[in-house]
């Protein structure tokens, strides 16, 4: 062992490594707040590592990428796990590096000398969104179809380059095989290799400029501008004394770094343990009732398409996330004050707030809303071609369906656990012979042929809402026609 | 967190943080690495092997010593895409109890080889290989070993074989 570090050592001078890298002096007093991008990175090296794996047993191909994960979910050992992980650890990394973000944003750790690094990071931040993005899609069930979709149509609303761009996100005009394709070649191979070069550049910095020091040491005395001609010179004296504390990198820092970087590992991979990790039906592109809701970090988004009229839609939808990232980017630029406590920065903090607050507000929002049909069940082709009926008939005129029709008729949301096949089949065919009273027309031949009647019988019957109880018929049937 | 002033840390302290950089660090590795290793390996230590027993028919359809060839579709599952393919066994008997099953394809390198009645022996026209019907042996052309013979079985009037295939144009007989 030890002859074999002398042996690296004399060829790659390990010793000076070490003392650059690992014994380099850091500012003194740093929070359990700066283990946060360091757990970030953690968590892409977890799904740099079960993403590779699941790799090996995923084709990306409308065919087959659902069975594909069905494959890995029952037939490939710790397969089911380590989908989990995979799935949890997207949504992990999303909130530690916006968590990330906010802290630098705290302690004004994107002012002087740090702007180029928190461009990096936005950029990191917009990679690992289109990580999101271009992932949820690839299990091929109904989420992912309808949301991306979704998602893909909001880019067409883009005023001028709409049409230009939804083809190229689509890899055609329409959602399909070309779009898997080209989604699975960039969450496989260009968005890691982006991310890995641009998270290298970002360390590289952050070695270069050292660790950020804690506002209160780089406010006293300082000008008022960090644009001010001495704001450097002030600078490197009042960082050069945070240093004083003879802290280093390891163990003071990377000690740290190592317990938050294990606890949020083990609670990723106890949240896959523990909750099941979501798998819809398979995507079913004629299914025009799925009311498809995107992962929960794109959801402000899509409760802000709610809010507004569709005329501003196209406004909304790319203007705000839009604007957003001009003003993260734009942010060190136009922040000249040296000041770095949030707490004294008004504009900042109630920018901050705002933000949190609106986005927060929105998802609790988008929480509440419908989501009847995502645990809807697997239909048959002859239930698909009743809910075909349903749409064209517009049976929604009249009767309620997932909290969406009209009044006139009776709540047809969980009809299927009322009335079976049979009865439901008569009772189109002529509903005033079961209620004299009925206002609803009757539906035999010719309005419908009795085998669409049949048809519509079997998608009514698979409406049961989202209740796990057998169903309990009340059946009751008129006495025969007398001729 | 801490205040005070610049003092350096304590060595207590390093130590447990030394110590955290190793444990955390190894465990981190561990968590995410087992499944995923073990994903990996999985199709090494899964067991590979299915009895697949083929209904052939019912004994007293099989003429004494006249092969007959049977086909069947044969329904694999090639990882998550169902696959069928068409494969064939020859079925021979000479009094009307024992059988014996070929695989169909000729061990040289896999054609389906054939009856020639002139001659009462099975034909390969890929290369002319000859095999006796009786027993498999290989009476002229390029085939390194007889017919692969097929594990059979007789249950309640009925012939049943096990399919297999074996590698081919090599003199022993083992299972690929």
């Amino acid at each position: 062992m030890a002859s074999m570090f002398k042996w690296l050592d004399e060829r790659l001078d390990l010793r000076r490594a070490k003392r650059d890298l690992l014994d380099r002096e850091v500012p003194a007093r740093l929070t359990w707040w700066h283990t946060l991008g360091s757990a970030t990175f953690t968590v892409f090296l977890v799904q740099v590592i079960t993403g590779t794996t699941l790799a090996t047993y995923y084709s990306a191909s409308p065919d087959h990428a659902y069975d594909s994960i069905q494959y890995i979910s029952h037939q490939v050992a710790s397969g089911s796990l380590l989908r989990g992980i995979h799935h949890w650890g997207a949504s992990a990394m999303v909130v530690l590096i916006i968590a990330h973000m906010i802290r630098v944003f705290a302690v004004g750790a994107y002012k002087y000398p740090r702007e180029i690094n928190w461009l990096l990071g936005v950029g990191l931040f917009l990679t690992v969104l289109g990580f999101s993005f271009t992932g949820y899609l690839l299990p091929w069930d109904q989420k992912a179809y309808w949301a991306t979709a979704v998602g893909t149509n909001i880019a067409g609303t883009t005023p001028l380059i709409g049409g230009a761009l939804v083809a190229l996100l689509r890899g055609g005009s329409e959602l399909g095989a070309a779009t898997l394709a080209r989604f699975y070649a960039f969450h496989s191979l260009w968005l890691p290799l982006i991310l890995t070069v641009v998270v290298a550049l970002h360390l590289i910095v952050l070695i270069r400029q050292g660790i950020a020091a804690r506002p209160r040491d780089l406010e006293v005395g300082a000008p008022a501008k960090t644009n001010d001609p001495k704001y450097p010179e002030y600078y490197r004296e009042a960082y050069a004394a945070t240093k004083r504390g003879g802290m280093r990198f390891w163990p003071d820092i990377l000690g740290k770094d190592a317990i938050v970087s294990a606890a949020v590992v083990l609670i990723i991979v106890l949240i896959a343990v523990l909750v099941r990790t979501p798998l819809e039906a398979p995507a079913d592109p004629t299914d025009t009732s799925y009311i498809p809701r995107p992962e929960w970090y794109f959801l402000p988004i899509y409760q802000l398409l709610k809010l507004v009229p569709g005329s501003m839609e196209s406004l909304i939808a790319v203007g705000v996330p839009s604007v957003l990232v001009l003003v993260l980017l734009g942010l060190p630029f136009f922040d000249r004050g040296s000041t770095r406590n949030l707490l004294h920065r008004p504009v900042a903090l109630v920018g901050l707030a705002f933000i949190l607050g609106g986005a927060g507000f929105l998802i609790g929002a988008a929480g509440r809303g419908p989501r009847a049909s995502e645990a809807g069940p697997v239909l048959s082709s002859v239930q698909r071609a009743g809910r075909a009926l349903f749409q064209s008939q517009q049976c929604g005129g009249c009767h309620q369906l997932a909290g969406q029709g009209g009044e006139e008729g009776p709540d047809l949301t969980k009809v299927g656990l009322r009335h079976s096949v049979g009865w439901l089949h008569s009772f189109l065919e002529s509903p005033s012979r079961f209620h004299s009273e009925s206002r609803m027309p009757a539906y035999g031949p010719p309005a419908l042929t009795h085998q669409e009647i049949e048809e519509l019988a079997q998608y009514l019957s698979s409406l049961r809402g989202r209740e796990e109880a057998p169903p309990q018929f009340y059946d009751t049937f008129p006495p025969p026609h007398k001729p | 967190m801490a205040t005070g002033s610049l003092e350096p840390p304590r060595t207590g302290r390093r130590t447990f943080l030394r110590w955290a950089t190793a444990i955390g660090g190894f465990f981190s590795t561990l968590l995410a690495g087992v499944p995923a290793v073990r994903a990996f390996l999985s199709p090494t230590f899964k067991k590979t092997h299915q009895e697949k027993w083929i209904r052939l028919g019912e004994v007293d359809q099989f003429d004494p010593d006249t092969p007959t060839k049977i086909d069947f579709v044969d329904t694999g599952n090639d990882a998550w895409i169902e696959t069928r393919r068409l494969r064939s066994v020859w079925i021979y008997t000479e009094d009307g109890e024992h059988f014996t099953v070929y695989n169909g394809r000729c061990t040289h390198l896999g054609c389906n080889y054939a009856l020639d009645q002139e001659h009462h022996v099975f034909r390969c026209p890929c290369h002319t290989g000859y095999f006796e019907i009786k027993t498999g042996t290989v009476l002229g052309g390029p085939p390194p070993r007889s017919l692969d013979q097929l594990p059979v079985k007789v249950e309640d009037g009925i012939v049943y074989a096990e399919y297999e295939d074996y590698r081919l144009g090599v003199p022993e007989k083992v299972r690929t």
